[in-house]
C-alpha cells in the first residue's frame, strides 16, 4: 500500500582524483553497502558515467533493490551545486564544463544532487559528525590542497560565485614561497603536503644535524610524522613550523568569521599533536582578543573515507524526489 | 592532547506523557544507547518529579558511558512551550499553572535543556530520523491517547503560530451540529477520528441493530475492532470506513490550505491498517482541491511508536546551545 511505501535509502558518491567510492546509506547514516573503482580508468566522461551508473545499479540490486532508493548525492572537486556541473577541474581527467548531475539522472532515472567536495565534507560533519548541532563552524581539509567550507547560521556559505572558502590561497607571507596558483606566499605552500616536504628539505639543508628524515626513502607528511613519533627533533621542528603557519591562517579565518568551532580533517590532520599543539598556540597568540580561548579546535571524528560518502548521502536528501519509474 | 577539544556525542531525550515518562540516551545518528521509564503519576508534586527525573537520568547516564559525554537534554511534554521552556496550564497533567520545567531541570543537571510540546517534537523526530527526512513542507498527524493533534513544518521549520497553538486540526469542524466535543463545541474532527470517536461510532452502528461480534465485547479499542475487521465483521469494517471517511475530509481541508508534500500519520490508530487507510485515501482525494489531487503523499510513519518522541526530543536537544556547569 502506498501509505507504507517510503524510500528510506539514498546513494552517496564520492569522486576524488584517484578513486570513486559509492555507497548505499540509510536515513541515520548507516552505510549498508559500499564499493569503489579507479577514477582514472575512465578518461572519457561518457564512459565514466556509464560505468558509474552500471556499478550503482549492480550494488543497489544486490542490496534491497532499485525501488528502495530515493535519490543520489555526488561529491566532486570543482563541482557547482548551482549548475550541477563540474567546472574546469584542474585535477580530473575531464576538461571544460561537464553536466554530471544531468548525465547521471538521465541514466539512472532518479534525482541527483551534486556539490563540491569541501561543501560535502562540511555537510557530512554537520549531519553525522563533529559539527552536529552547530550553526556556525569551519571545516578545514588538510591534504595535497588546503580547502575549507564554512557554515553560517546553519547553512553553508558559498559566496557569490561559489568559490568561498579558498583558505589555502590566502597569503601568509608577503613575497613568500611560490604557489601552484601563480601567487607567492599562499598558506597552502606552507601547510599543504608539498609545503611540508619543502620545509623538511629546507631544514635538512640548513644544518648537518642528524635526523631520521635523511634516511627516508620517501619524504611525505606521513613519514615525517612517523619520525616525530620516534622523537626526531628536526621532524618535530618541521611540524612546529607548519603548525605555526596554520595557526596564523586559522586565527585570521576565525577573526573574520567568528565560528563556534574549527574542525580539522584530511591526511595531514593525522599528524595529531605534532601539528595541532603548535597550531593552537599560534592560533591563540594571533586571534582577535575577544575570541581568545573561545573557538574550539576539533579533530574530525569521522573516518576520512566515510565522511564524503556520508556527506553526499546527506546532500541526496536535499533534492526533491523524482523517479522515472513511478 | 590538550589543545584539541572534544565534542560530546550524546544527548538525553525525555518524553513526558500523562501516564508514563520515558527517557533515553541517544547518539548523533539517533541510535538509542539506553532507555528507561517511570510513572509520571507517581509524582503529583512537580519538585519531586524533577528530583526523580534528574536522579534517574544521572543513573542511566553514569551506567552508560558517563555524564561528561552528554551535551544537552531535550524534553517533549503536552502543553510544552518552546519559547518559555515551560509546561503551561496542561489540561491532563498533575501539575497546574505554568511550570518552568526546562529551567528547573537545568538547575539540577547543570546541562542545557530544551523543551517543546509533544506535537512539535513528534514532527522533529520524523524529520530527523523518520518519514519526513529530507522534506521541507509537511504535516505530522498524531492520533492516539484520546486526541488528534498535528504539527506543521513550513520551509524546513515548525510553524507554531502566534501563540503556539497552530496545528489543532482535531478541533476543526467537519460536521455542523455534530457530536459533542470535550472542548465545548460540536462536530470537531476529534469526536469522529480519535479512539473515543471510534467507540461512539461502534455504539451508533450497533444501535442500528446489525448483528456483530462487537456487541458482546467489553473493550472496544482500535486493536479489537481491527481484529474483527480481519474476521470479516461488517460493523467493524463499517466503523473504520466511517472513521476513514471523516479523517479524509479533515486531511483534505488541511492539505487544501497548506499544500504539503506529505501528511505523515502516527499514533495507535494506525494499527487499523488498510481498514482505515483505504477509505481515508478515497475520501481525501474526493475532497481535496483538484490541483493537488493525487499530489499529496499520505504516509504511515516508519518510526516505532515507543521511540518516535524520545528520538524527537533528542533531535531537539541538539538545537540548544551547549552549556555545562562542569567545564
Amino acid at each position: 500500500m502506498e501509505e507504507y511505501n517510503l524510500k528510506t535509502k539514498v546513494v552517496g558518491v564520492d569522486i576524488s582524483t584517484e578513486s570513486t567510492t559509492y555507497a548505499i546509506v540509510d536515513i541515520r547514516g548507516n552505510i549498508l553497502a559500499e564499493d569503489s573503482f579507479e577514477t582514472s580508468d575512465y578518461p572519457d566522461v561518457n564512459n565514466f558515467v556509464t560505468a558509474l551508473s552500471e556499478k550503482i545499479v549492480v550494488l543497489v540490486e544486490a542490496n534491497g533493490g532499485y525501488e528502495t532508493i530515493r535519490s543520489i548525492g555526488v561529491s566532486s572537486p570543482s563541482a557547482s551545486s548551482v549548475t550541477g556541473c563540474l567546472e574546469n577541474a584542474p585535477n580530473l581527467p575531464w576538461k571544460g564544463v561537464v553536466p554530471l548531475a544531468a548525465m547521471l539522472r538521465d541514466r539512472l532515472g532518479l534525482a541527483v544532487g551534486l556539490a563540491n567536495d569541501a561543501h560535502i565534507s562540511a555537510l557530512g560533519e554537520y549531519t553525522f559528525g563533529s559539527a552536529h548541532g552547530m550553526q556556525n563552524f569551519v571545516i578545514i581539509s588538510l591534504g595535497v590542497g588546503v580547502g575549507s567550507c564554512f557554515f553560517s547560521a546553519g547553512h553553508e556559505h558559498q559566496g557569490h560565485h561559489g568559490f568561498a572558502g579558498e583558505f589555502g590561497h590566502t597569503c601568509v607571507v608577503d613575497g613568500g614561497r611560490e604557489c601552484g596558483c601563480g601567487h607567492q606566499g599562499c598558506l597552502e605552500s606552507y601547510v599543504g603536503a608539498v609545503g611540508i616536504v619543502k620545509t623538511a628539505k629546507e631544514l635538512m639543508a640548513e644544518s648537518d644535524k642528524p635526523t631520521l628524515m635523511r634516511d627516508l626513502q620517501k619524504l611525505s607528511p606521513r613519514t615525517i610524522a612517523q619520525c616525530c613519533d620516534q622523537g626526531d627533533e628536526m621532524a618535530i621542528e618541521v611540524y612546529r613550523r607548519t603548525g605555526y603557519m596554520l595557526g596564523i591562517g586559522l586565527a585570521n579565518y576565525a577573526s573574520v568569521i567568528d565560528p563556534e568551532a574549527i574542525i580539522l580533517t584530511g591526511g595531514i590532520s593525522h599528524a595529531g599533536k605534532w601539528i595541532v599543539d603548535p597550531a593552537y598556540e599560534s592560533f591563540e597568540s594571533h586571534v582577535f582578543g575577544n575570541l581568545r580561548g573561545k573557538v574550539r579546535i576539533l579533530l574530525s571524528k569521522l573516518d576520512n573515507r566515510e565522511r564524503d560518502v556520508l556527506g553526499a548521502s546527506a546532500l541526496a536528501w536535499s533534492v526533491p524526489e523524482y523517479s522515472l519509474f513511478k | 592532547m590538550e589543545s584539541v577539544d572534544q565534542i560530546k556525542t550524546r544527548v538525553v531525550g525525555v518524553d513526558i506523557r500523562e501516564v508514563k515518562t520515558t527517557f533515553a540516551l541517544v547518539d548523533i545518528r539517533g541510535e538509542i544507547i539506553a532507555t528507561d521509564y517511570f510513572n509520571t503519576t507517581d509524582y503529583p508534586d512537580v519538585s519531586d518529579y524533577v528530583t526523580a527525573l534528574s536522579e534517574k537520568i544521572i543513573m542511566l547516564v553514569e551506567e552508560n558511558g558517563g555524564y561528561d559525554k552528554v551535551r544537552s537534554v531535550g524534553i517533549s511534554a503536552p502543553s510544552g512551550n518552546y519559547m518559555t521552556g515551560s509546561i503551561e496550564n496542561a489540561a491532563n497533567m498533575p501539575w497546574k499553572g505554568v511550570v518552568p520545567l526546562a529551567a528547573m531541570l537545568r538547575d539540577r543537571l547543570g546541562l542545557a535543556v530544551a523543551l517543546a510540546n509533544d506535537a512539535h517534537v513528534t514532527a522533529l523526530g520524523e524529520k530527523a530520523y523518520g518519514s519526513a527526512h529530507g522534506l521541507k513542507d509537511f504535516v505530522v498527524v498524531s492520533i492516539s491517547h484520546g486526541g488528534l493533534g498535528s504539527c506543521i513544518f513550513m520551509d524546513d521549520k515548525p510553524h507554531l503560530g502566534v501563540d503556539g497553538f497552530a496545528g489543532e486540526v482535531g478541533h476543526c469542524c467537519v460536521e455542523v451540529n455534530g457530536r459533542q466535543c470535550g472542548c465545548g463545541r460540536r462536530g470537531c474532527l476529534e469526536t469522529y477520528c480519535s479512539d473515543k470517536g471510534l467507540v461512539k461510532t461502534v455504539e451508533e452502528l450497533l444501535a442500528e441493530g446489525e448483528p456483530s461480534a462487537l456487541r458482546d465485547l467489553k473493550n472496544i479499542s482500535v486493536q479489537t475492532v481491527t481484529y474483527y475487521c480481519d474476521q470479516g465483521d461488517r460493523v467493524a469494517i463499517e466503523t473504520f470506513r466511517r472513521l476513514g471517511f471523516m479523517l479524509g475530509v479533515g486531511l483534505a481541508n488541511y492539505a487544501s490550505i497548506l499544500n504539503p508534500e506529505a501528511i505523515i500519520l502516527t499514533g495507535d490508530m494506525m494499527q487499523a491498517g488498510k481498514w482505515l487507510l483505504k477509505p481515508m485515501r478515497k475520501s481525501f482525494e474526493e475532497h481535496v482541491f483538484h490541483n493537488i489531487q493525487g499530489a499529496t503523499r499520505l504516509l504511515v510513519s516508519i518510526l516505532k511508536e515507543g521511540e518516535r518522541d524520545v528520538l524527537g526530543a533528542s533531535a531537539l536537544a541538539w538545537d540548544v546551545k551547549e552549556y555545562s556547569l562542569f567545564k
